[in-house]
């Protein structure tokens, strides 16, 4: 092999491995989008019908529906592609950095006794913001316009204090639909339509 | 007189096989074993023994991890992998540009 033949193995090599374009994750949305809304609904009826403290400890739930399904779509997208682009791991990782941010900021404003002011607009936004940079990185039109959609959306919670506060878990609910749940299920087509 | 130094070859990468492996998951963040299989064309056994030569270099991590009856090679490149594959490239197109002399301008094509 000469450095020409070198050359144009590694330039056959990386095109192959790149123009192999296989979108992944196309549950992953939904996996999360649909535990939250329903989570975020029943806490909402809890609080209309109880209006007690433990109504808000419901939240507890969206993690422990939301997180196995994660881990067993991440498996299946891994069984069928057998790699892992870089792409993909920065999307998990925004994604897991987002949801540690809303734990870790839900305790904090819990502590502070803020919560009932600004977690929601908080964890709106952030649902906002990680919808549009996935549609950045993806490339995926849809996914960025729902994301600056919800991203506008999440100062309406903001609207509801006072004992109005149970309000923001619908208008959350709502943002979720859209920065989540929609954008869901077009990527989903999508994948479907375009690649299998 | 022409100062041109050759660059020195590293001879772990010059192999068609390992090249590919480490081109591919260059572009990666990991790969299993059966994709890599796939992208180089090659058999198990042979696969293996590169991965293994890559392994022992430092440049790969590979893990395992058993999946029901049968296990699962992850594989991925280290730094040094990586800055050796790139130093490895930049002396092939250092090499490639000494081979094919670029014309001087107004030089006439010999028919």
């Amino acid at each position: 092999m000469n450095a020409h033949d070198e050359l144009d193995i590694i330039a056959h090599t990386r095109s192959e491995v790149m123009g192999q374009k296989v979108p992944t994750g196309e549950n992953l949305f939904l996996a999360w989008g649909y535990p939250t809304v329903i989570i975020l609904l029943l806490e909402f009826f809890a609080l209309m019908w109880w209006n007690e403290d433990w109504c808000v400890w419901l939240w507890a739930g969206i993690p422990v529906i939301g997180t196995p399904l994660m881990i067993y779509f991440l498996n299946e997208d891994y069984e069928r592609t057998r790699r892992r682009t870089l792409d993909q791991n920065v999307i998990l990782l925004m994604w897991v950095f987002i949801g540690f941010a809303c734990c870790v900021g839900g305790f904090a404003m819990g502590f502070a006794n803020v919560y009932r002011q600004c977690l929601f607009p908080f964890i709106g936004l952030m649902c906002g913001m990680g919808c549009f940079m996935t549609g950045i990185i993806l490339h995926f039109r849809p996914k960025t316009i729902c994301g600056i959609i919800a991203s506008a959306l999440s100062a309406v919670p903001l609207f509801f204090q006072g004992d109005l506060w149970p309000w923001q878990l619908l208008a959350t609910a709502v943002i979720v639909v859209i920065s989540l749940i929609i954008p869901g299920h077009l990527f989903r087509r999508y994948v479907r339509n375009t690649y299998r | 007189m022409n100062t041109f130094k050759f660059p020195v070859i590293n001879p772990l990468l010059h192999s068609e096989l390992r090249l590919k492996v480490m081109v591919a998951l260059d572009s990666l963040e990991s790969a299993d074993f059966m994709y890599l299989c796939q992208i180089t064309d090659c058999t198990r056994g042979n696969l293996s023994v590169q991965i293994s030569i890559l392994k022992e270099a430092g440049y790969l991590e590979v893990s395992k991890s058993g999946i029901g009856r049968f296990s699962r090679t992850v594989c991925r490149i280290t730094r040094k992998g990586h800055d050796a594959l790139h130093a490895y490239e930049e002396g092939l197109r250092r090499l490639f540009e000494q081979q094919v002399p670029e014309k001087e301008p107004g030089e006439a094509e010999i028919a």
